[in-house]
């Protein structure tokens, strides 16, 4: 392996998936490493896609670690490298450098009960989790999906998610009522407290924009979860991911390094500057 | 970095360009005046002009081993084939940079700590096993935002150098640090002489005078991290920063400084190819914490001062039980609007 940690190994897109369409749009992109010089990753971690001549850009893994031919990436087009990664084609070929960050402590949530939390593209950060959980069911209690989006073609993974039922409850919601919509209607905070999750023998995992974050975790405590176990994932501008170049820190610590997955009770105490 | 010798000669200063001369095969740096009151680390073109009688350089000697601009590896892709990556590592003429001040050489130990501890960052070390530091004691009173002492530094550390000098009369006590600084010295030959007891005890009285010159005080170093904790959401870090022109000089010339930035370089379109390019970055710019979607964790000149002083104070102190400042009092010196470390730790880093 190569010392070069800056140094990319290549990936080849070997499918696209449109997610949501229109101006935010996400696409989920599977990417087989070119003659199988890969690495392999823990739930939560991230790998620093490259598009040449356009630059890297640092993406949640959403697939699950026991999958091992292929990683999957679900990218909302908003900045120059996404929309770069959103112009490319099945077959072309990326850099692709990684895993970065900690992990999500699945093994030490064997037998307890699950209760997901996630709003528009931050489905992805925590599906791993949820693959794991599902392809394990007998390890784990009850496991619970709350996801929400802005409206109903904001909604990704929707065919998965439908597949989820059997082994999940399964919660969606989008901000403001349409025709047809028979889910629930409002903030996904708000759809939280109407289901009240037990926060007996479980654990809240939640990811969504900072906003939806803050509201879930207060009503998380509301309902009598303990920072303990409520977790979630941050993301800040990186560009190194081995905690050099200095721009991903939280207080003393360097997201790409000892985040992106955090307890409520580590967090809390951190500078809120992400 | 090195394995630690202690080796002590002497050499006469009107000598110093024939050493020069025996250093065969390696590039030589020494500070020069590049301008009007303007000294930095320039080629030694005659070595017979260099005095090592320099105030401290406007660039610290960062740069030898983590340069402004690297090229981390050069890529060329055909659009649907696989890139072509030439990994571009450093391997530059060993260099020997003297004049070195002590703030300077300690700011070197700082950055070693990052590029070198937990990973090695290939690019440093390629350039830091080719780099030779031979310091300068200083013996003169320090400039008016001289710090070093208050820093857990001294005029006359060691830390981060292969050789130390130090003017004496007419001579030069020169001291070798590490194996390779031993080695520099026996390529002097002759010209350098062991050291006499009367030498070392008037290298010891030069240094202890030395000490004795005041500085600019910090209280209680050990507390400051503390404070800084307690005073985060102070309203004084905007108040202090509200000169603040985000120019960033105050991270640019720091020797401890080592935040990057990595972007690419096209230099032909079709096929694409170019290089992937690290360059020197600031914490004092907006656009280094800036989300793609626009959300910024340090959005205002407040929170980015912040980041500058308790990164160096507070956060690099949690992480390798250090600050990450020397003293060199740059940051101070040639900021265009004055905002001054020291009474910014002395305000909000003080119980």
């Amino acid at each position: 392996m190569s010392q070069n940690a800056y140094l990319p190994k290549l990936g080849r897109i070997a499918a696209i998936k449109e997610e949501v369409p229109g101006g935010r749009a996400i696409k989920t992109f599977r990417i087989e490493f070119v003659n199988g010089d890969g690495f392999e990753h823990d739930c939560g971690q991230c790998a620093m896609i490259s598009v040449f001549g356009k630059g890297e850009s640092m993406i949640s893994i959403a697939s699950a670690p026991h999958i091992k031919d292929y990683k999957q990436f679900s990218i909302m087009r908003v900045g120059r490298v996404t929309t770069a990664l959103h112009d490319l084609n099945v077959g072309d070929v990326v850099g692709i450098r990684g895993p970065y960050g900690n992990k999500f402590p699945v093994k030490d949530w064997k037998g307890k009960n699950l209760i997901f939390i996630g709003g528009g593209c931050g489905l992805a950060p925590i599906w791993p989790v949820i693959q794991t959980a599902v392809n394990d069911r007998g390890q784990f209690g009850k496991i619970s999906v709350f996801y929400g989006g802005r409206s109903s073609r904001d909604i990704m993974y929707k065919n998965e998610l439908d597949k989820l039922k059997g082994d999940a409850e399964v919660h969606l919601s989008i901000d403001n009522q349409e025709e047809g919509w028979d889910g629930y209607c409002g903030f996904v905070p708000a759809n939280v407290m109407s289901k009240t999750p037990s926060p007996e023998n479980a654990i809240a995992i939640t990811c969504g924009p900072p906003i939806m974050i803050k509201f879930v975790i207060q009503n998380l405590k509301e309902l009598g979860f303990t920072d303990e176990n409520i977790y979630t994932t941050i993301e800040n501008k990186m560009k190194c991911g081995i905690g050099k170049c200095g721009r991903c820190n939280v207080g003393k610590d360097y997201v790409c390094v000892n985040g992106p997955v955090y307890s409520w009770a580590a967090l809390k105490d951190l500078p809120q500057e992400y | 970095m090195t394995k630690t010798v202690a080796m002590e000669k002497m050499l006469k200063k009107a000598d110093l360009a024939a050493w020069m001369a025996k250093l065969e095969q390696t590039r030589l740096f020494a500070p020069a005046l590049e301008d009007e009151d303007v000294w930095n680390y320039m080629p030694v073109a005659d070595a017979k002009a260099v005095g090592l009688d320099h105030p401290n350089t406007i660039r610290p000697p960062k740069g030898f081993v983590f340069p402004q601009r690297e090229v981390l590896y050069k890529f060329s892709q055909i659009p649907s084939e696989a890139p072509i990556l030439t990994e571009t590592l450093p391997d530059p003429e060993p260099t020997v940079v003297f004049g070195v001040r002590p703030c300077d050489s300690r700011g070197l130990v700082r950055q070693d700590i990052v590029f070198t501890k937990e990973y090695e960052d290939p690019y440093y070390h390629g350039r830091r096993a080719k780099v030779i530091y031979v310091g300068q004691a200083c013996n003169t009173p320090p400039s008016a935002n001289c710090f070093c002492s208050s820093v857990g530094g001294s005029p006359c550390a060691e830390d981060g150098l292969d050789v130390l000098m130090t003017e004496l009369d007419g001579v030069y006590h020169v001291k070798a640090v590490t194996a390779r600084g031993a080695e520099l010295l026996a390529k002097g030959g002759d010209l350098f002489k062991e050291a006499s007891d009367a030498d070392k005890a008037s290298v010891l009285k030069t240094h202890a005078a030395a000490k004795a010159h005041p500085q600019r005080p910090i209280k209680d170093l050990g507390k400051v991290a503390g404070a800084l904790k307690k005073n985060f959401d102070s309203p004084a870090w905007d108040e202090m920063a509200k000169a603040c022109i985000g120019c960033g000089i105050c991270t640019f010339l720091c020797p401890t400084c080592h935040c990057f930035d990595i972007n690419d370089e096209v230099t032909c379109s079709s096929p694409c190819s170019g290089e992937r390019v690290r360059t020197w970055d600031t914490c004092q710019f907006p656009d280094f914490t800036m989300h793609t979607s626009g959300h910024n964790p340090r959005h205002d000149l407040g929170s980015r001062l912040r980041q500058r002083v308790c990164h160096k104070f507070l956060y690099f102190v949690e992480n390798h039980d250090t600050q990450q400042c020397t003293g060199c009092g740059r940051c101070v010196s040639l900021c265009p609007v004055g905002i001054d470390i020291v009474s910014v730790v002395e305000r909000l880093g003080q119980p």
